[in-house]
This record gives structure tokens, sequence and C-alpha cells, in this order.
């Protein structure tokens, strides 16, 4: 047990210089005040959400709690998501093991060890979202001291189930497949997942997914009082949803349920270990004799770019694509998209009076907004800090930084102006959006999409984590989270810049209100000096701090 | 005509000299040997000419051409290669040699001449295809090698070019050297091996503590110190400052 203790602290304050590198010479104080701003902004966010609904008559309450098992249940997935992603990586594709395995230390306790690192790094940017949630949640409910500590403690149980899973997944296809390259057995594995995720959906026909269809007030009323009671589920974040509002009730149910989660989590551990003492060594030698034999044949894909700039774009797809990691999250983002966007063609009938469909559209604007930042920090961000080590041959080559940066710009505009202009307007569509707001987002869209991607690309310039490979942990380093806070404040100033012309609009429209034009024109007018700041600045920082950079 | 022209170049890191007022002029088509210990400065001076680090003074040029006033045009004169070269890991040979021709606006008809004759001298095979991350330390250095020469450059810049190489294509690359300095290319390596220095070098220079100590042929080095072998000579030098 000392192996194992000995070795998670040794990989804990590996990861605590991770997440607070000196490389940028961010001093890891102004990281933490921004952890904590990050924390009180999404604590201050659900506050007033939970505060306005404990307002609200029977509704209310039922829609609270609705909310916080809806929030869970999406935790849940994205953790199995996240953890699948980086199990393969953590337990059997790492340098290290070949260290670790060398030593007088059994599989198991690497294992252990491994298993909590997994869970940690998949599972600490779920937790910064969980705590705010979790406080916001006690304080509008008044729950007494013992909520707090129980609802952090029943989280953190709730943390190892989809670790637990990942790692039995991964174990079970590696035994089973042990050639196979490692993108196939992720590939395979999330497949899995999503057949799981599928068949709860579809055969569980769980109540928290229905969607009720009716034009009447009264009787969408009626359904949502129905959703206070949930019970009989079996996803474990339905369980943590029950401790949180028996606990915040003073209600004794909720220790049955913190019994149900622990003792599943234990469950699934003791499996995993039993597991990786009977596979874990042996599967991991036959993954290791795989990788020593290499294909030798000419790829199709190896073909020459006399142009420089073509080169360059042609390594950067090669490197995305023979990266699993990347376009791995990338599908898992598109297949999330489609849903959402189809979910629009579902949205009930009680919205679609036009003054509904206006928020709706609005709303739907930024939550566009807010995936193209998403897809911005994840995939633009690390694109920088990716060249690594290799940009010792950019900067002593006659292809100048600032081309690189401005390549990577250009590709990256592209496709973020594509990928949010079709969400929009498919969406629209969808929606059946007024003409007037229609063309409005689309205009407004373009330039946020240049915005956030230069926000991005620019601190990662800025900021970039050359001593990291892999993309999703730069991303969730200290210079990704400066990327995402800056990019949802100003999808936040942006929406504060057009929630009075757009309100305007509809009094205007709807109830026949003299037209603002002085409002609309400032609001364009404020919106034209953020951008020239958003997406000039960034950018221009970022190639200054590149170019003034010692390789 | 000289080829590299360096003067009063100086380079701190936290208020300690790596180089300190460093001037060196190479004559073209000339081998010149960087030696000195460990954190003596050879790999800062080396990434100051490539480019890579910016100097605290002093200036740097190639066949007349500043690097700080015309760099691009002083670049795409060099060929650099670090003393820990990186390869992306998911790229095969074949695709990194690609992409270093690539970014140097290589010809394809120079391309296609050239990288068959690179993979034979440095008996790459079949490898050039497989993926750099199951390359072995020998094998990633020769297909540096590949693309330092890849696109011809005129003045070469190496730190340690030996190591991890089997004693055949250490051999090769020794007459590879002596081969680009006949055809008038110069070249500045630094190294700890000894006697790879005295086989090739046209002059050699000792660094200690960013400064250089001595500058000449390896017959004047040992008319200055009285000894004969070069291990004795740098020993002796290094020890002395």
């Amino acid at each position: 047990m000392n192996k194992f203790f000995l070795l998670l602290f040794t990989r804990l304050r590996l990861i605590f210089k991770y997440f607070t590198p000196g490389e940028h010479k961010l001093p890891r104080i102004t990281f933490f005040i921004i952890l904590l701003l990050f924390i009180s902004g999404g604590y201050y966010t659900f506050f007033r959400i939970f505060k306005y609904l404990t307002t609200v008559e029977m509704i209310g309450p039922a829609v609270m709690a609705r909310t916080l098992e809806m929030v869970l249940f999406v935790f849940f997935i994205m953790l199995l998501f996240s953890n699948i992603i980086s199990s393969f990586s953590t337990f059997y594709n790492n340098q290290e093991l070949n260290f670790l395995f060398s030593l007088p230390v059994f599989p198991t306790t690497i294992y252990l060890a491994k298993l909590f690192e997994n869970a940690l790094y998949a599972s600490w940017a779920t937790m910064a979202m969980a705590i705010p949630l979790f406080v916001a949640y006690g304080v509008c409910n008044k729950a007494g001291l013992i909520f707090y500590p129980v609802s952090f403690l029943s989280f953190l149980i709730f943390l190892i189930i989809p670790a637990g899973i990942s790692s039995i997944i991964i174990f079970i296809i590696v035994r089973l497949f042990p050639k196979l390259k490692p993108k196939n057995i992720i590939f395979i594995a999330l497949i899995f997942i999503l057949l799981l995720v599928f068949l709860y959906i579809k055969i569980g026909n769980p109540e928290l997914l229905r969607i009720f269809e009716t034009e009447n007030e009264k009787e969408l009323l009626n359904f949502v009082v129905r959703l206070t009671t949930v019970g009989g589920s079996y996803v474990p974040s339905t369980w943590v949803s029950n401790i949180l509002q028996n606990f915040a009730l003073r209600n004794n149910d909720g220790i049955f349920y913190l019994l149900l989660l622990f003792s599943v989590a234990l469950s699934i551990v003791l499996l995993a270990y039993n597991l990786a003492q009977i596979i874990y060594h042996k599967s991991f030698l036959e993954v290791a004799e795989h990788s020593d034999k290499t294909s030798t044949k000419k790829s199709l894909l190896a073909q020459y770019q006399t142009n420089s700039t073509f080169a360059f774009l042609w390594k950067d797809i090669l490197l995305f694509v023979r990266e699993p990691t990347q376009w791995v999250q990338l599908a898992i983002f598109i297949i999330l998209l489609v849903i959402y966007i189809f979910s629009l063609r579902r949205t009930p009938l009680f919205f679609s009076f036009s003054l509904w469909n206006v928020i709706i559209s609005f709303a739907n604007f930024a939550y566009v907004s807010f995936v193209i930042a998403t897809l911005g920090v994840r995939f633009i961000f690390p694109a920088m800090s990716l060249e690594k080590k290799g940009v010792w041959l950019i900067a002593s080559s006659p292809f100048t930084l600032t081309k690189m940066i401005m390549i990577k710009y250009l590709f990256y505009l592209i496709i973020g102006i594509a990928l949010m202009e079709y969400l929009l307007i498919v969406a629209n569509l969808f929606i059946k959006t007024a003409p007037v707001i229609f063309n409005f987002s689309l205009l407004i869209s373009f330039f946020v999409a240049i915005s956030l991607i230069s926000i991005n690309l620019g601190i990662g310039c800025i900021f970039p984590q050359f001593n990291e490979d892999n993309p999703s942990k730069i991303a969730s380093g200290s210079g990704g989270i400066i990327a995402a806070l800056i990019s949802i404040a100003y999808i936040g100033i942006v929406i504060i810049i057009f929630a009075a012309p757009v309100h305007n609009f509809l009094l205007s429209f709807y109830f026949k209100k003299p037209t603002n034009i002085r409002l609309i024109a400032m609001s364009f007018v404020l919106f034209a000096i953020l951008n020239f700041a958003t997406i000039f600045l960034p950018i221009k920082f970022g190639i200054r701090a590149m170019e003034r950079r010692d390789f | 005509m000289n080829a590299l022209v360096i003067s009063n170049l100086s380079k701190s890191f936290n208020g300690i000299w790596a180089v300190k007022n460093l001037s060196l002029e190479l004559r073209q088509g000339e081998i010149f040997v960087l030696l000195g210990p460990n954190g003596a400065g050879k790999t800062t001076t080396l990434k100051l000419i490539a480019g890579l680090l910016h100097p605290d003074t002093g200036q740097i040029s190639i066949n007349g051409i500043d690097i700080k006033k015309e760099p691009v045009k002083y670049k795409s004169l060099l060929g650099y290669v670090p003393d820990e070269p990186f390869i992306y890991n998911k790229l095969t040979g074949r695709e990194f040699i690609n992409f270093v021709a690539g970014i140097f606006n290589v010809k394809k008809e120079e391309y296609e001449k050239r990288l068959p004759e690179l993979l034979k001298r440095f008996e790459i095979g079949d490898w050039i295809d497989a993926p750099s991350e199951t390359y072995s330390h020998g094998m990633k250095q020769k297909v540096i090698m590949c693309q330092l020469l890849i696109h011809n450059p005129m003045f070469v810049l190496i730190d340690e070019p030996l190591v991890g190489l089997d004693p055949k294509i250490s051999k090769n690359v020794r007459e590879t050297f002596t081969e680009l300095a006949d055809q008038g290319k110069t070249l500045l390596v630094s190294t700890h091996t000894l006697s790879f220095a005295q086989q090739i070098a046209h002059r050699i220079g000792i660094i200690n503590k960013g400064e250089l100590k001595f500058v000449g042929t390896p017959e004047e080095l040992a008319q200055i110190t009285g000894r004969k072998d070069i291990e004795e000579i740098y020993l002796k030098i290094t020890e002395e400052h």
C-alpha cells in the first residue's frame, strides 16, 4: 500500500506542476486566483438561476431538481467519454509504464495509482463546474452544514465510477484485440459507450429526457410538476442528484443513495482490480510487443508539397488524422452537435409562438458561440504548443514564425466560420426564425467566430506549453483556462450588447412600440469596438510573444 | 570571402553569461569544430547563429547577410541540427523530410534527385516509411541528417552530430562533411567527440564559460600547448581557464 501512495503522490506533484506550469512565468497564485474567479462566476450564475427558481411556485423546485439531475447526467456522459479517451494512454501507451513495470511493484498497485491519476486528469474540469453548482444549490435551498461535505464526498465517489468502468472496457478490448492500433481501441470503446447511452435512452426511456408536446400552458405546468419524482434510475448521476436533494431537504433517504453510490463505486473498483490482477501486465506486454512491429509500406499520404504553405498545412493535417485523441474528440463534438441541432426540430410547440421563437434563436446563437469557443479552447489553443520542440526547425528556416501563425489562423478561420454559420443556418431553419433575426445572427456570428479563433490562437501563442504532448492536457492547463475565460467573457459581453436591441426589436415588432434606432446603432458601434480589440490584439500579442521568445 | 562573421556576440540567462563577447570569422569551405566542456556555451552559440535565441549584443551574418536585417534570406542559406533534434512522432521519415524540403521551397526535380541519394548514403532503407515514433536514436539521427542535406544549405550548423550513430554511419557522416566542404560549403560543428574533431576540423575553437579561449588549426593548438594528442590539448586548455 505504501508503494501505491508513493506512486500516487509522485504523480500528484507532477500534476500540480502541470496545472501551474512555470514555463510561461505565470505566477501560480495568479492561476489559482483565475480559477477562483471562474468558480465564483459559476457560483453566481447557478445561484441566480436557482434563486429565481425558488421564487416560482410549484414549477420552480421541479425545474431546479430536473436541472440538477440533467447537469449531473451530462457530467456522467462527459466523464465516461473523457475517461475512455485518456484510459488507453494512461494504462498502456505511456513511457512511464516501462519504468514502473521494471520496478518491484505489483501490477495492481500500478493500476490503482494510474486509475486515480486517470480519474483526476479526466475529471478535474467537471469538478470545477460541480463545486459552484453544489454550493449554489445548497445555499438556495438553505441546506444544513452537513450538505456540503456530503455533496463533495458523493461527487468524489461518483468520479471513480466512470474511471473504473472505462478501465474495465479498455482492459477487455485490449485483451480481446491486442494487435489493434490505439486509435481503433479507443474507437471501439467509444462506440461501446455510445451504444450503452443509446440503449439507456431507447430502452430505459428515462423521464429525464422526455419532451412533452403541448400548446397548453397548464398542461405543460402539470408535466413539469410531475418531474419532481424521479427515482428508479440505474444511472449514478441520479443517485448523486437524490443525495443532494435529500440532504438539502434534511431527508434521511439521502443516506441510502450515498451507500448505494459508495457500494457500486467500490464494486466497480474491486472488479477492475481483479481484472487488472489477471490481465493487466500480460496485456501491457502484448501491446508493447505489437507496437515494435512496424509497417514500412510507403503511405499514400507521403506526398511532397513544393509550396511551403501547403507543406506546412499538409503536416498539420497528417498529424491531426494520426492522433486519435484529436479526431475522436472532434467526432464526439460533431455527434453531440448533430443531436442538438436535430433536437431543435422537436422544440415543444408551446415555444413556437413568435416571442419565444426570437428568444430561442437568440439563445441558440449564444449556445453556438459557446460551442465554437469550446472547440477553440480544445483544438485551436493547443495548436502552437503542439509545434513544441519542432519549432527549432521553423525558427531556423526561411519559413517565419509569423507566417506559421497566420497560416494556422487562416486555416482555423475558414473552418470556424463555416462551422458556425452552418450551425446557425440549420438551427434557424429548424426554429423557423424571423428573417431579421436570422440575418442578424449570421452577420454577428461571422465576427464572433473570427474573434473566438483570434483569442484562442493568440493566447495559445502567449502561453504555450511546449513540454506537453497531449492536446487535451494543454487545453486544460492554466493558459487554456485563461483562453476559456476570455472567450466566455467575450460571448457574455456580446450577449449583453445585443440583449437590449433584441428586446427593443421584440417590443416594436410584436407590440408595435417605437424602434430605438439610437440603441441599435450604439450596440453595433460597441460590438465593432469590442471586435477590433478581440480580433487584432490577441493575434498581434501572440505573434510578438512568439517572435520575442528564445527557443 | 568569409562565410560567417560573428562580432561581439553575448547572451545571458538570468544575469549569467552563457556567451560573452564572442567574435569569430569562418571562411567559405571551412569545417570549424567547436569544443568545450558541458555548459561552456557551445549550444547557446549555435542557437544564436541559427536564430533560435535573441542575442543581448552583437551581430551575425552569413555571406554578408545580417540575421536581423534579412532573416528570411539569412535562414534560407542555413541548415541546422540541434543537440536533441525532434521529429514529429506521427510522421514517417519520408513525410518529415518532405515537410522540411517544402518549407525550404526545394524544387521537385532537386528533391527527387537528392532524396534517393541521401537514403542510400545513410542506409535508411524501408525505415523511411515507418512512423518516426518507432525509430531508434540512431535512425532518428540518420533522418535528421537527410533533412539537413535535402535543401542543400550553404552553411551547416550541427550540434553533436555523432550521438547514437554506429561506426559505419559515423564514417559516412565524416565523409559527407568533407565532401560538403570540398563543394564550398561551410560547417560549424559542436562536439564532445575529440577524435572526430581531429579527423575533420580545418580549425578548432575551444570555448569555456562562454568565452572563446583558443582558435586555430589542430597543428597550431598542438604547438601552443606543446602536446600532440587533442585530448591532452583540450584538457590542458579547459583546466587552465
